[in-house]
């Protein structure tokens, strides 16, 4: 795990951090291994939350698979049930509307914003800094209330089905409008934001050169999406999937592979996405958002992987007789973990959290599978 | 009648002094974190008075201590300390000499610090304790190694805070001695009453500043809260007490923002607390100043780790002692 850390291994102590702990979002545990008040080694434990999601989806119609997809995580609802329905939608041929992918598109988007915005929140109020955490809720909130618009719901949205998007998230003008002007109040909240952030001496001291990835390691822990763009590789899935063909936007990576690294990597995706929404709003095609000429047969197993906030989402399953069979899902933290343990080697115990909370952790995502080690 | 009066006087002061102090934490949290925040902020009299009060209501939970009646006393003795501290500030106890002096100051002080030493040493979290999963079997790292408590790691920072963090308030509080050549509090008040107060000489006014960040590190507020860092102990030494145990915590903290306040008043202004001097009022004001700064600062900075701390304390110890050459010039 730490080839190209520091070659100590002098172990004084283990301290425990979690399952319950304040500066944890979710329940998730941290095993810091540590020679005075600096961590020599970590180990994160997963698998406390776990629901057991892919067999309760096992021999369920694909539709309310689909629909139970989205209870997986309460951040980025839409991209699972999203991901779902593109599993069952290439096998069984599903052709959908061009004004239902770009509704797809604007919902990905503004989660991926909220996402990013919460991320942002939660990295300042591990730094101990509440006022900026405080100030980005707030500025999430915009994106929050244009969800609860499109959708009906803050948190899980059931925006896609199968054929395109359900009627309620159609777009009219007034709801165009709004998105709209949210986008310009977003784009200057979070550039008021990154100014202050920036030129914030204590701040910059407390991320600068903290939990540093370098981009070696990157690669070699398998880290995915903004995790692994921090450290400067150009991947991002979105070059690569057909639904974002018809949108410009920019790739967004940072050099340092450290905790700012990925904190200004997140504000800078952020203007990403305004851009991308903004085409889809300014170029929303005309026509249907649902197609419903399609009919159910029994497929392979099919894999799926889109670019969620956290990276890449995987999905896969088969279908027999309309229900989902072989069921497997994972989530891009679980690609990540790897790279929290190692981040926090060589810091202060105070900078472990931030170092874990910088790969943007999503755990109770991840808990799904169980891992049966034979003793 | 002198006696009375003095009596009148000590008590009157410790009264006032300790209703102060309920609103003080009220005040940092209301008016100043959540008005930056952008958000109502709790009730002023939620944190100082509403809280200690459901608080001795509540069950109380004895901490996994190997000495718990002695842990559920420390914040008692804390409060104790406390009050002591404030009872030789007070014009009237003056007589008791060497124990109205800066160096019993600095004694007083130094003994409340290692209450969280003993707070933390003596407690042993439940968070802490090893949970049902295969930390000892084969393929887990390090199986072995002795597990650290929450509290245990504050006990080393409350170490480091006594042997180097607590410099600043010290430093500070020796401008006044090397102005006035007492350390005798009835000389330093008597000093300004007569070349007016230390503050506002250059002295002074460093040393105010030093006095200020030496106030919130003994505070353990934030960016200078290493003792109960909510990224990883928690709440440090405090962390298992509770019911009454942690309205005592509570109203201690709350007692050492004037209490501090209350210091710096005598010892930068000649304004000593005793209520039956219309001046105690500026001491007052001076106790609802700091809270209010102490906010301002703690809303606009994260919060710091070694790497912050020390240069800082260092470079804030050098100031303090540029200003004690500055008032010995």
């Amino acid at each position: 795990m730490d080839d190209n850390k520091e070659k100590r291994t002098v172990i004084e102590a283990e301290i425990p951090m979690g399952t319950v702990h304040p500066a944890a979002l979710e329940p998730y545990r941290v095993r810091l291994f540590v020679e005075d008040e600096i961590v020599r080694d970590a180990e994160i434990t997963v698998g406390i939350n776990h629901r057991g999601v892919e067999r309760i989806m096992e021999g369920l119609p694909v539709e309310k698979a689909n629909s139970l997809t989205e209870k997986i995580c309460g951040i980025c609802s839409n991209s699972h049930i999203w991901n779902s329905c593109l599993t069952a939608e290439k096998p069984l041929g599903i052709e959908v509307p061009e004004r239902a992918g770009y509704i797809r598109i604007i919902m990905e988007e503004l989660e991926r914003l909220h996402s990013h915005l919460l991320y942002l929140a939660h990295g300042s109020e591990v730094l101990g800094h509440e006022t900026f955490a405080m100030r980005l809720f707030y500025i999430r909130e915009t994106v929050m209330e244009l969800l609860g618009m499109i959708g009906g719901n803050r948190v899980h949205y059931g925006a896609s089905i199968l054929g395109g998007v359900r009627p309620r998230c159609e777009l009219d003008e007034m709801r165009i409008q709004q998105i709209k002007n949210g986008m310009d109040l977003l784009e200057e909240k979070i550039t008021a934001f990154a100014d202050r952030f920036v030129s914030d001496p204590l701040v910059m001291s407390r991320i600068t050169g903290v939990g540093v990835i370098s981009q070696k390691d990157a690669l070699r822990l398998a880290c995915t999406g903004p995790t692994l763009r921090a450290t400067g590789v150009e991947k991002d899935l979105r070059r690569d999937m057909e639904e974002y063909d018809p949108f410009e936007f920019d790739v967004i990576t940072q050099d340092d592979g450290d905790v700012k690294s990925q904190l200004l990597m997140r504000v800078m995706e952020n203007f990403e996405s305004i851009k991308i929404i903004r085409q889809a709003i300014r170029d929303l095609p005309p026509g249907p958002i649902t197609n419903r000429s399609w009919e159910m047969k029994d497929t392979p197993l099919t894999k799926s992987y889109i670019e969620v906030p956290r990276g890449t989402l995987y999905h896969s399953y088969a279908l027999e007789d309309g229900r989902v069979r072989n069921c497997v899902i994972r989530t891009p933290s679980m690609a990540n973990i790897g790279a929290m343990q190692y981040a926090c080697i060589g810091h202060h115990i105070t900078d472990a959290q931030l170092c874990v909370v910088q790969c943007d952790p999503c755990f109770t995502c991840t808990d799904r599978a169980i891992q049966i080690i034979e003793i | 009648m002198s006696v009375a009066y003095s009596v009148i006087a000590v008590l009157g002061t410790l009264v006032v002094a300790f209703i102060v102090s309920l609103l003080l934490p009220g005040i940092e949290r209301k008016f100043i974190h959540a008005r930056i925040q952008q958000r109502i902020g709790p009730p002023i009299t939620s944190p100082g008075i509403m809280a200690p009060i459901k608080f001795f209501f509540k069950q109380t939970i004895n901490p996994n201590s190997p000495m718990p009646r002695l842990y559920n006393a420390l914040p008692l003795i804390s409060l104790l300390v406390v009050t002591v501290l404030l009872l030789f500030l007070i014009p009237q106890m003056y007589f008791v000499g060497a124990l109205a002096s800066v160096i019993a100051i600095i004694g007083f002080l130094k003994v409340e610090e290692v209450m969280y030493m003993f707070m933390g040493s003596l407690s042993r979290s439940v968070l802490s304790v090893r949970m049902p999963f295969p930390d000892i079997v084969k393929g887990a790292k390090h199986p072995e190694t002795p597990r650290r408590f929450l509290e245990e790691l504050s006990t080393l920072r409350a170490f480091r805070l006594i042997a180097f963090g607590s410099f600043p308030v010290y430093i500070a509080l020796f401008v006044s001695v090397a102005v006035t050549g007492s350390i005798f509090l009835s000389d330093i008040v008597a000093y300004q009453q007569l070349h007016g107060p230390i503050l506002f000489t250059v002295a002074g006014a460093l040393g105010a500043v030093v006095f200020f960040i030496g106030y919130m590190i003994l505070l353990n507020e934030y960016p200078f809260g290493i003792l109960k860092a909510k990224a990883d102990v928690i709440e440090g030494p405090y962390m298992e007490y509770a019911a009454k145990y942690r309205a005592y915590n509570y109203l201690t903290r709350g007692f050492l923002m004037f209490v501090l306040a209350s210091l710096f008043a005598t010892l930068f202004l000649g304004i000593a607390p005793n209520i039956l001097n219309p001046n105690f009022i500026i001491t007052i004001i001076v106790a609802l100043l700091f809270p209010m700064l102490m906010a301002v600062m703690s809303a606009f900075s994260p919060i710091f780790t070694y790497k912050q701390f020390y240069p800082t304390v260092a470079a804030v110890s050098i100031l303090g002692v540029l200003a004690i050459v500055a008032a010995s010039l």
